[in-house]
């Protein structure tokens, strides 16, 4: 009951009308970023933090939920009307429902993405209302050894599900450790890897690293291998609304691409790519006319949009309750918490209860407001694709430029734009994953941190570190992580 | 032209060896990628050696992490080198309006990447939104626009636009024109 209590007075913060308007810009924002090709929601947070830090940070975090979720809505409609999914998650959504365009069926299969992104994001802010203030009590015990255990096993896991070699994704997460070791040691104030350059003294900024690699980097990739004939667009035909064996047919598919989603978002490393493809693969077992997967069966959408909607709800649990980012729009997300000084975990659920709850109660305000914003709307904001890509990606590169140069008017942070930016390039054509480099660099700090704080306690005794029973449970996991898939690959090709 | 090796769309003499050039032998097996991660280990280690591994009260100091993190990549760095001497594909990653298997457009990227660092040299000198509005005709070029004068124009409006808007909104993005003082 007290949960319910304090969700109203949520949204008593999130029905402000400056609350609204932003959830609003946010929300706007974020369907225009998901329909734009080369910028997404990690990015478009990384820019808006300087000029959010003047606004009230519920105000922000509203913003930014908005954001979060238009993102997701945006890429469904270019996943089904021009078949280019903007992100891993929209992926399986432009398999069946590019199909459904191509036959006359786009606004039915509009109206699934979108009504089943509602039904997936309302259940899941649903649980994560009563799940996460659960997580944050438990949390309240960890000692600092099983932080570290939990940032070991974050690491173990971002490294091996988010790329497809271990060995780069290990590269990825130690790039990015690298960078977080740089500048003014925390606990001892010597100044680590700054070379003598003043301004590296404050650390590399998770924003320069994470527009570089996302806006300088993409746009480099992109410009050497550009598609000069865009995508073909299918025109929206048939009724807005569903019918009623669209309907008959959706609402499974919602409901278990909402179970598959949400608990797989909130594992460290789980993502959106792999409960929708999972989700994806379900619906075609499942489905009565299998036949018609492939060529735009509605269960295919509603499934998978449903699971990614649902898994970025899932995403938002350990970021709120542990302050573990596990993707790189959470990475991000917990940096805006520490621009404002606070830090995600059990202590905000108690220190700031307006600004968690605020933020939760936004997301169902969200939904509803992307619903209405997306579904008649749908004409006017595909008319975005009309954007000429030179200037588009002239203009992304002029927008990460003033997100860097406007940070600190550092000199330095133009060399690393250029600097990562061309790292950026080279992981993409040599397939590294890019999310380990920022959680690494956000993580590592805190991760070396508490490693510190719990060898002093146990005064410099490494045994502390597996002295309790979740630190020890965590690190097994993580070595399970390490070792079980080739392990696994050895016993199948043994039989 | 180097053609990366895809699985789709393999590469027939990439990775088999025997009468590629140097250049394609440099792209399908980037050994090099495998020595900057190396590379990098090996600065981390140095950085680490001015600094204390231990400390009397808390068993490790501030170099500890940064060994650990050196040593790290020098391993992987090696992994990735052994990897690739045994034939590791390397599959390029898909992106809207990307094709993964054209060959690289190197004007393009080369344009590119100058627009990218322009603003390390102009960006004191000439303020933000000439040098913004420089790189923005230079991305758009190495997208295959042809419309100079309507590229210069664009620019400039799109980032003396941006300029007044973000410096009202706080941001401190420098003075409009140094040269001219204001």
């Amino acid at each position: 009951m007290e949960t319910f209590t304090l969700l109203m007075q949520g949204f008593g913060v999130a029905l402000q009308p400056i609350n609204l308007m932003w959830a609003l810009i946010g929300s706007v924002l974020g369907t225009a970023i998901g329909i734009l090709p080369g910028i997404g929601p990690a990015l478009t947070i990384a820019l808006l933090l300087p000029v959010t830090i003047s606004l009230a940070p519920e105000s922000a975090f509203i913003m930014f939920a908005g954001v979060l979720y238009g993102a997701m809505y945006g890429g469904s409609t270019t996943s089904i009307l021009i078949n280019t999914p903007g992100e891993a998650g929209s992926m399986m959504t432009a398999l069946e429902g590019n199909k459904m365009a191509r036959n006359g069926r786009g606004a039915a299969a509009l109206a699934t993405a979108a009504i089943g992104s509602f039904v997936a994001g309302t259940i899941a802010t649903l649980l994560l209302t009563f799940i996460a203030p659960a997580i944050a009590e438990l949390a309240f015990y960890f000692r600092p050894a099983d932080y570290f255990a939990l940032t070991v096993l974050a690491f173990c896991s971002v490294a091996v599900v988010m790329g497809r070699s271990r060995v780069r994704g290990f590269i990825s997460l130690f790039i990015g450790l690298g960078l977080g070791v740089v500048g003014i040691d925390a606990m001892s104030g010597q100044p680590r890897l700054t070379f003598g350059v003043m301004q590296l003294l404050k650390g590399v900024e998770l924003t320069v690293v994470l527009v570089s690699l996302f806006a300088v980097g993409e746009m480099l990739y992109v410009a050497s291998r550009f598609r000069r004939i865009p995508g073909e667009m299918v025109a929206v035909k048939g009724n807005v609304w569903m019918t009623r064996e669209d309907f008959a047919r959706s609402w499974k598919p919602w409901l278990r691409g909402t179970a598959l989603g949400f608990p797989m978002g909130a594992l460290p490393g789980g993502g959106s790519e792999i409960p929708t493809m999972l989700s994806y693969t379900l619906e075609r077992r499942l489905a009565k006319n299998r036949n018609e997967f492939g060529h735009g069966a509605i269960e295919g959408v509603a499934g998978p949009e449903a699971a990614n909607n649902a898994a970025a709800a899932g995403v938002l649990v350990p970021l709120l309750t542990l302050g573990l980012p596990t993707s790189a729009t959470a990475a991000v997300l917990l940096a805006a918490f520490q621009n404002y000084g606070l830090q995600p975990g059990p202590n905000l659920f108690t220190a700031n209860p307006a600004l968690v709850w605020g933020l939760i109660a936004s997301l169902y305000v969200g939904n509803v407001m992307l619903l209405v914003l997306n579904l008649p709307l749908v004409g006017i904001w595909v008319q975005l694709l009309r954007i000429p890509r030179p200037q588009l990606y002239g203009g992304i590169l002029v927008f990460a430029m003033i997100g860097i140069w406007g940070l600190s008017g550092s000199f330095v942070d133009l060399i690393l734009m250029t600097a990562i930016g061309l790292m950026g390039y080279v992981m993409r054509v040599y397939d590294f994953p890019i999310a380990p480099v920022l959680i690494g660099l956000i993580l590592g700090p805190m991760a070396e941190n508490q490693l510190r704080t719990a060898l002093q306690a146990g005064q410099g005794n490494p045994v502390v570190l597996v002295s309790t029973p979740l630190s020890a449970t965590f690190l097994v996991i993580a070595v399970l992580f390490l070792a079980l898939p080739p392990l696994l690959r050895r016993l199948r090709s043994a039989s | 032209m180097p053609v990366l090796p895809t699985e789709r769309d393999p590469a027939p003499n990439a990775i088999a060896g025997g009468g590629q050039s140097a250049v394609s032998r440099f792209f399908a097996r980037p050994y090099w990628i495998g020595l900057g991660v190396m590379a990098m280990g090996a600065v981390w280690l140095w950085g680490a050696l001015g600094l204390r591994q231990g400390a009397r009260y808390s068993a490790i100091g501030p170099g500890l992490f940064v060994t650990i993190i050196g040593g790290g990549l020098i391993v992987l760095g090696l992994l990735l080198i052994i990897q690739i001497a045994r034939g590791e594909r390397f599959e390029p990653q898909d992106a809207e309006d990307a094709a993964a298997n054209a060959p690289m457009d190197k004007l393009a990227f080369a344009l590119a990447v100058l627009a990218a660092a322009l603003p390390i040299v102009l960006m004191r000198p000439l303020g933000m939104p000439l040098t913004a509005a420089l790189s923005f005709v230079l991305v758009c070029r190495a997208f295959g626009s042809r419309r100079l004068v309507l590229d210069i124009v664009t620019g400039l409006i799109l980032c003396s636009v941006a300029w007044f808007l973000f410096t009202r909104l706080g941001l401190q993005l420098g003075r409009f024109f140094p040269p001219l003082g204001f």
